[in-house]
């Protein structure tokens, strides 16, 4: 087991102070300059790492984005074209002309309609 | 001195670091923005979204339905590096078919010219078996373009789009605004394949605002009758033009509105003449004639000054600052003491001039008095030369004020009393018109019923009335002599029992090189309508014309108007009375 970073002092000095009973002694033990470099070379790589992860992970999300925009408009201008050949078809003048209309026989009722 | 070689590396590189250092500074300090516009260029994306031009509807019955729709279509272009001169005719030619505008020995004639347009206005099922063919050098453009279901149904009152995609004519030009919706932009770092990204903080997406669909009042089904039935009857009369309106007196509401000849606006460059694309009914003032004599009797109405029993002798001529005035009908048993209610059937200009002579307070004189108040009718009233607001391109007209410089201004009003010697819209006389017989109260036309918001249908609220034109009492008087005018001698047996019908004719001289002419002549018929007993449900105005021809108000626009009468009666399914 290693030996703890601070002693105490309490049994040493118990006769000499009634109070203050607490006090610690620290004792330095910093990592070296090469371990911080690289401490932080890690750091700044895993950073970077993330970065890059989450722009290529957004860039991705752009081009689902861009594929279904893309399918948004296609699909829109079929409805449109819809649209327009059901309004073609339902049009006046082809009603009137329809076969179903030119087989039907004129009305013949005088007066208003109701 | 000799030199050491360390110093003179040492040198070197400094002037090596300094060269950098200042072209850096170059770059980044002094070129800083073009250096930052340039790398823009590269990775920016900036689209405009175009807005999507807003449709048109037709009412049919309750519903709206779209007449002016927008359709995706494509342009086919060859690039005739790219493409293969053997592939391409023997794939293209039959899918294209008539489509094709360029000949394939033309295509490929150039072959440094890299953008040939085959084709234009492609629809999307062409365009496809195009995509589908996958021929190299060959690519589709897309575009958008108007397209009119109904063909040429109302396409005075419509409009068309021109290529640069502005509203000319109708209400494509009067409403071009609403219609075009506003663009918006998008703005974003872009990838080598030009798909925008979400990175980087001054990506801008500022959406498109979508033009309005607008919803008009007109009714297809009543305006497709319509249009039918002028075409029949500018066959069996032998008329070129003849225009017609029918709207609701009692909102000011435009159910139909039409003009012969019409075009078609898919082809609109394909007209023999620019006249083709004027709504007469909006766009040119024309002297309506005897129908003016409506608003004259209501405005003598109006200042106590007659009555319909009223009488005044009637010599079939009357001289006004030494011009004769003249009756159309010379009919030896009408001269002598006349009511005004035969004036009016007669439709007697000795008649209305006397109403004008009576308006200033004098039996023989037309005083400054009489001009006044009939102006004030006429303009401020019943808005005879004032644009009445609808929403279309719309002509002011004139109407000279009584104190107008101009050459005879005593013969001029009087002239006006029946409706020459000034220039008014079929839309100005049918709006005033139906102030005249609605009970009084004036409505500003409207050709615009509501929008179609996200499928939905918005009406509009209903409009008040804009002003009281004449009294209900004057208005039933007048409603009174106009049926009267109507069924006294000349159109026995057209109306059916139960139905309260009166109308006016008019007959005026066109003016060819300044002075009137006898030779050509413009017939108006306007007329109202309803189950008798109750206020009237519509009004018709009719205008009959062509160049070098004589038309009569009672000979062409009357007939004209019997028979959009029954038509209208029909469809808007007005009872007679006692039903």
């Amino acid at each position: 087991m290693r030996p703890q970073a601070y002693t105490t002092r309490r049994g040493a000095t118990m006769g000499n102070w009634s109070r203050n009973q607490n006090t610690v002694r620290h004792t330095n033990k910093a990592l070296g300059s090469i371990s911080n470099f690289m401490i932080i070379m890690l750091l700044v790589l895993i950073v970077g790492l993330i970065y890059v992860s989450q722009g290529a992970q957004a860039t991705n999300y752009d081009y689902e984005i861009s594929a279904i925009e893309d399918e948004i408009a296609e699909l829109e201008a079929k409805k449109e074209d819809l649209a327009v050949e059901r309004a073609r078809l339902t049009s006046i003048a082809a009603s009137e002309s329809s076969t179903v209309a030119s087989s039907m026989e004129d009305a013949n009722v005088e007066g208003y309609a109701e | 001195m000799k030199l050491n070689r360390n110093a003179v590396l040492k040198a070197g590189l400094l002037l090596v670091v300094a060269v950098i250092i200042l072209k850096l500074f170059c770059i980044q300090i002094v070129e800083h923005e073009e250096w930052v516009e340039k790398a823009a260029a590269q990775h920016t994306l900036q689209n405009v979204l175009l807005a999507k031009r807003g449709e048109i509807y037709m009412m049919d019955g309750d519903e709206p339905v779209a007449v002016v729709m927008n359709a995706t279509v494509y342009t086919v272009i060859v690039d005739p590096m790219l493409a293969s001169e053997e592939e391409l005719p023997e794939k293209l030619t039959e899918v294209l078919g008539e489509q094709r505008i360029a000949e394939w020995e033309d295509v490929f004639a150039d072959k440094s010219r890299r953008y040939y347009v085959i084709a234009k206005n492609v629809e999307r099922k062409v365009a496809e078996k195009v995509a589908e063919a996958d021929l190299a050098g060959v690519w589709l453009q897309s575009d958008t373009k108007r397209v009119y279901p109904e063909g040429t149904l109302a396409s005075t009152v419509l409009g068309f789009v021109n290529a640069d995609g502005v509203g000319q004519y109708g209400v494509e030009g009067a409403m071009n605004e609403e219609l075009t919706g506003v663009n918006g932009l998008l703005r974003t770092v872009k990838d080598v394949n030009n798909v925008a990204l979400s990175i980087g903080g001054d990506n801008i997406k500022v959406p498109a605002e979508d033009g309005e669909n607008i919803v008009l009042t007109i009714d297809r089904n009543l305006q497709y009758k319509v249009e039918k039935i002028l075409e029949q009857q500018a066959e069996e009369l032998g008329f070129k033009n003849i225009s017609a309106l029918v709207m609701d007196p009692r909102t000011g509401k435009v159910l139909a509105m039409a003009n012969l000849p019409g075009y078609d606006p898919a082809d609109f460059g394909n007209v023999m003449s620019a006249e083709d694309y004027i709504n007469h009914v909006v766009e040119d003032p024309y002297e309506p004639a005897s129908v003016c004599k409506t608003f004259t009797f209501a405005a003598g109405l109006e200042y106590g000054v007659m009555t319909p029993e009223k009488t005044f002798f009637n010599e079939n001529v009357t001289y006004v600052d030494g011009w004769p005035i003249k009756n159309s009908t010379q009919k030896a048993e009408l001269v002598g003491q006349i009511s005004m209610q035969t004036a009016l059937n007669w439709s007697m200009n000795t008649g209305s001039t006397q109403v004008l002579r009576w308006l200033g307070g004098s039996e023989s004189e037309i005083l400054q008095q009489g001009r006044e108040r009939l102006y004030d009718y006429y303009y401020n009233h019943f808005g005879l030369g004032v644009p009445t607001g609808i929403e279309l391109i719309e002509s002011p007209g004139v109407v000279y004020g009584p104190n107008a410089e101009i050459y005879g201004i005593d013969s001029t009003y009087a002239n006006m009393t029946f409706g020459q010697n000034m220039q008014v819209t079929m839309i100005q006389v049918a709006s005033a018109f139906s102030a005249v017989v609605n009970g009084g109260e004036y409505f500003a036309p409207t050709i615009v019923a509501g929008k179609v918001v996200n499928g939905e249908f918005v009406e509009n609220e209903q409009a008040e009335a804009v002003r009281r034109a004449v009294s209900q009492e004057t208005s039933a008087t007048m409603r009174e002599m106009l049926y009267n005018t109507r069924t006294s001698f000349r159109n026995n047996g057209v109306d059916a029992e139960g139905y309260y019908v009166g109308g006016k004719t008019g007959t005026a001289q066109m003016i060819k090189d300044g002075a009137y002419s006898f030779d050509e002549t413009v017939a108006t018929y306007v007329g109202f309508g309803g189950t008798a007993g109750e206020l009237p449900e519509y009004v018709i105005m009719v205008r009959v014309w062509e160049d070098g021809k004589i038309a009569g108000g009672e000979a062409q626009a009357l007939p004209v108007f019997n028979v959009l009468k029954a038509c209208v009666q029909d469809y808007l399914k007005i009872k007679p009375a006692g039903v």
